[in-house]
């Protein structure tokens, strides 16, 4: 296997599969060609889309208009009225005419065809308007509902002397919606009704034909920032057409690469090679998310250009419109998503005989990938803490709220997350359909084999099977890591809740999917003492005593390390961008922690997840890298996976436990592979989180008292102890215990 | 030297059950040809694939230079090398690019891979294309590089499975010349084929396969006296003709064909 995975030579089968696509003209049309074509058409479309419902609003609607009393709207009323009897009686602004340079009469406008209407002098209708008083909510909450397109929260009436006697002078301020066309459409209604008014009293003026002069108007108009709105969905036009066509860029590639295969008859020298498939997979995954990237980089590049230079970025985005940043944003999300959209192609390509076989695989599967995007497009959906682990759907969510200016972390952390181990997980099975149709010669069979209960027991797991276990679990636990506080669950309650969670998901759900996949659990888990049996009783109670001995130095000072290390993290403005409400939340949820028994703490917080936790990643995750890779990788990478978990914690996102966290998981780490056992990293887990939550137990003025008073760090003398015993622990253990591998030991 | 001891596989076409290869013994030596001969559909390809440790038996198991497939899988793919009637190139590669990355496929070092290609671009006549693209060749220059491709890797047991199907008379006499060169070398040469007339003029030894039976075996002297025909036509026809009460009752037509 290695002689394979090793650098060089792994890159020259890239170098193979990146030149087939990229010196296929087909892959070329798709990465250059469309780009160029689409990006100005859609933008050509959108924009006849933008226009055409500004001046459809215009034109037909009537708009809902918002008051706060009924004085209010009687006045406004008696402005409607006079602006439609003038325009009855035949009245033709002036300056309105002369302004927009309309050659038509108006009479005639009326009667005109669609484009006079579609132009500035459907302009010159009196906007229709319906007045409404809301009970149930303000007049800014029912604007920001969208139950009232426009709102006027004042309109005052005074008398202006003139020469000859006074009129009077109507002041209104309205306030609107932006970037909403009916909003907006409301408020040149409303304007052009008071400039229909101004120019008829203007006129009058001049001409004095009347000195009774009506009115005379002044209209203040106050946007409303809406964050989510009709933006939104537009919003969501552009990752969805990013997306759609990143997957149209890497869709060739993954057919020619595997399907391809077999239609030229190169698939069986490949599968006859003693290459291993995976190394085979890799390759072309690594052709085809270089495709997807190059595309997606094309079209982002191409989209960037047509919104910046084309005007419609800041009419879609708002003021700061499609800005270089964005880009930059975007892009990472792109490759991550062109990294799981092309394991999914290849997936179903691998499976296919084919070219117009992984064709037939592949329709459905875009027209599925098209329902997430239609969900996008919805204006008011909200990306929300769940919805980050949905697939697809998250990515094009995060981008939509990139754009929009709006995204918040822990769904975004969700979503990349997920989308990464969503990307391994396929990547595995599709490097097990792959060549698996040219070795045999029932399908069926094949996808029994795949899938299905496997016929050999197995030692270990792989670490394929960590890729797929990992992608059904992740989902779980994210769901499950929020239910606690949808069932606002306090003190004991919650703390029960979590450990039952952590015992479902990290301890029997790995159980039963050893026993189905027949993966020894002994071996697995490293169930056995880690003593050998043979060993004289002497030598077997001497290595029991150097385990505890050396599991409790170690705990006694590891402690130290995860609370500086949590000092650190907090240091780094993590913790400072905590609003006042949060704060509060934090000091509550610690006071409902205090009032728990302690003893429950313990048993909830300290020993339940040591051993489901260990079970899990000291065991199975553990085992699984073990099987491929050398101890001192598994326990980083384990470990690494360790502090991921532990960094979602409900509905909040605890970057600051990520470090304290991995450190924890080397040393179980180190403890589990030279022990060989499980129990005594249990032992050392449950100890370090008993102590971490004894601390929580004293007050900082306690702690104070410790330490010294001005620092709430551990005094350097109490670092360099630690330090000292937790050398001596680590070479108690060392020295007491037997270095072997698992899963060279015999059943 | 390829060994094959008591080979059964069975498949399930729709649920019913199929013995494909029936309890299958033979044995190759280097510097010989064995001829697989059989109809289609009697087992040969699965029989090259049980080799090939694509294909796991029931029972019974293939060694190849001392080495059983079932265990050691890859150290064997490396000693074997194949070659099929259906074999393509890659059309966007050079004959360069694509015979050193069979090299890289069968973890031949690059230096050695560079010298092997020098010398097989003189064996095989491809010296003149060697840098231009698969898709431009000529359906001969195809098949020669296709040769080379089986060669890269300088393989003790080459594995020919139909190899002159669909070719004319030019081009299976450049794959006579081939296993001539095969012999001069002294590989091991397992070579499946339902053409019994070119058979006879390449093969040392034959074994006469029938619906996953191993019929006869032996060289053509040997058979002859055997059957007291002349041709392996003829001899085919014998025994086709003789009923066979061991499996006959259990196989479809062409039901085991992977070639189609």
């Amino acid at each position: 296997m290695n002689e394979y995975l090793s650098n060089g030579r792994l890159w020259r089968l890239c170098q193979k599969e990146l030149r087939e696509s990229l010196r296929d003209r087909r892959t070329l049309f798709t990465l250059i060609l469309m780009p160029i074509l689409v990006y100005p058409l859609l933008s050509m479309a959108l924009q006849r889309l933008v226009i055409g419902s500004v001046s459809k609003a215009k034109a037909e609607a009537v708009f809902v208009l918002g008051v706060a009393d009924e004085e209010t709207a009687n006045n406004f009323l008696q402005l409607i009225e006079e602006a439609q009897r003038l325009k009855s009686e035949g009245f033709v602004s002036p300056i309105t005419t002369i302004r927009t340079q309309d050659p038509k009469p108006m009479d005639n406008a009326k009667s005109s065809s669609e484009q006079a209407e579609s132009s500035e002098s459907a302009g010159d209708e009196i906007a229709k308007f319906d007045i409404v008083q809301p009970q149930k909510e303000s007049l800014e909450s029912a604007l920001q509902n969208g139950t009232v397109d426009l709102i006027i929260t004042k309109l005052t009436i005074e008398s202006v002397k003139l020469e000859r006697g006074s009129v009077p002078r109507h002041d209104i301020q309205a306030e609107f919606r932006q970037n909403d066309f009916r909003s907006e459409g409301a408020l040149s209604g409303l304007r052009r009704i008071t400039q229909f008014l101004n120019d008829f009293q203007s006129d009058r003026i001049r001409t004095r034909i009347d000195r009774k002069l009506p009115v005379a108007m002044t209209l203040k108009a106050k946007g409303l920032v809406q964050p989510a709105d009709l933006s939104n969905s537009i919003a969501g036009v552009i990752p969805l057409v990013l997306i759609l066509m990143t997957i149209t860029g890497a869709v060739y590639p993954a057919i020619d690469l595997t399907a391809g295969e077999r239609e030229r008859g190169t698939m069986e020298a490949l599968i006859a090679s003693p290459a291993p498939r995976f190394a085979l997979l890799l390759s072309k995954y690594v052709a085809v998310v270089t495709v997807a990237v190059l595309t997606a980089l094309a079209n982002l590049f191409a989209t960037w250009m047509t919104l910046s230079f084309g005007g419609l970025g800041q009419a879609l985005l708002g003021k700061s419109g499609f800005s270089i940043w964005t880009l930059f944003q975007i892009l990472p999300l792109l490759i991550i998503f062109a990294a799981f959209f092309s394991a999914i192609l290849l997936a179903l390509c691998s499976f296919a005989r084919s070219f117009k076989e992984a064709q037939a695989y592949l329709i459905p599967v875009m027209l599925l990938s098209l329902g997430p995007g239609l969900v996008t497009l919805m204006p008011n959906v909200q990306f929300t803490t769940l919805l980050g682990i949905v697939p697809l759907l998250n990515i094009l969510m995060l981008s939509r709220d990139i754009m929009l200016g709006q995204s918040s972390l822990v769904p975004a952390f969700a979503a990349v997350f997920s989308t990464i181990i969503y990307a391994c997980a396929t990547l595995v099975v599709a490097s097990r359909l792959f060549g698996a149709e040219a070795a045999t010669s029932g399908s069926q069979e094949s996808w029994s084999e795949l899938f299905g209960r496997p016929k050999k027991r197995q030692l270990l797991p792989d670490i394929g099977e960590l890729a797929i276990f990992l992608a059904m679990l992740f989902p779980v636990f994210f769901v499950a890591s929020n239910l606690g506080g949808m069932f606002a669950l306090k003190g004991s309650w919650a703390l029960f809740f979590n450990a039952l969670i952590l015992f479902v998901l990290f301890l029997i759900l790995p159980l039963i999917y050893c026993c189905y996949r027949r993966v020894n659990i002994p071996t697995t888990f490293r169930l056995s003492a880690g003593i050998g049996a043979g060993e004289q009783l002497f030598k077997r109670a001497g290595r029991w005593v150097g385990y505890l001995v050396g599991v409790t130095l170690l705990s006694a000072s590891l402690w130290m390390v995860a609370f500086e290390a949590y000092l650190l993290f907090e240091s780094w403005s993590f913790a400072s961008q905590l609003t006042d409400a949060d704060k509060e939340r934090l000091e509550r949820l610690k006071a409902d922690f205090l009032a728990v028994p302690f003893w429950i703490v313990l048993l909830t917080a300290a020993v339940s997840p040591a051993i489901a936790e260990e079970f899990f990643f000291r065991g199975f995750v553990l085992s699984a890298f073990r099987s491929k890779l050398s101890d001192f990788r598994s326990v980083l990478f384990s470990s690494c996976l360790f502090g991921l978990f532990h960094v979602i914690a409900g509905s909040v996102l605890s970057i600051e436990k990520f470090l304290p966290t991995i450190i924890l998981g080397l040393a179980i780490g180190f403890v589990a592979v030279r022990t060989g056992s499980l129990w005594p990293g249990i032992l050392l887990h449950a100890l370090h989180n008993g102590l971490v939550f004894s601390m929580s137990r004293y007050t900082e003025q306690d702690l104070a008292k410790w330490f010294g008073e001005d620092t709430r760090h551990i005094p350097i003398a109490w670092l360099c102890g630690g330090g000292l015993v937790m050398v001596v622990g680590a070479a108690v253990l060392f020295f007491s215990s037997q270095r072997k591998r698992i899963h060279e030991d015999p059943i | 030297m390829i060994s094959a001891e008591n080979l059964t596989k069975q498949f399930n076409v729709r649920g019913v059950p199929l013995i494909a290869v029936n309890n299958l013994s033979f044995r190759v030596m280097s510097g010989e040809v064995y001829g697989l001969l059989g109809p289609n559909g009697a087992g040969k390809t699965t029989t090259l694939r049980m080799i090939m440790g694509l294909l796991e038996p029931d029972s019974g198991f293939v060694e190849i230079s001392g080495l059983r497939s079932t265990n050691r899988s890859n150290d064997i793919r490396k000693k074997l090398g194949l070659i099929s009637t259906n074999d393509g190139v890659y059309p966007w590669l050079t004959v360069r690019e694509m015979l050193l990355y069979f090299a890289d496929l069968y973890a031949v070092e690059p230096d050695v891979a560079n010298v092997r290609l020098e010398e097989l671009a003189n064996l095989l006549d491809i010296r003149g294309f060697v840098d231009q693209r698969c898709s431009t060749l000529s359906t001969g220059q195809k098949q020669r590089v296709t040769l080379a491709r089986g060669l890269m890797h300088d393989p003790p047991v080459m594995l020919l499975d139909e190899p002159t199907r669909g070719l004319d008379v030019v081009g299976s006499q450049a794959i006579f010349r081939f296993i001539d060169l095969l012999k001069q070398r002294g590989k091991v040469v397992l070579l499946s084929t339902h053409r019994l007339d070119e058979a006879e003029r390449v093969c040392d030894r034959f074994g006469l396969l029938h619906r996953g039976n191993l019929q006869f075996e032996g060289t053509l002297d040997e058979l002859r006296q055997a059957t007291g025909k002349q041709h392996l036509v003829d001899m085919f026809i014998a025994f086709m003709n003789a009923p066979n009460k061991q499996t006959a009752a259990s196989i479809g037509p062409n039901e085991l064909s992977n070639e189609a």
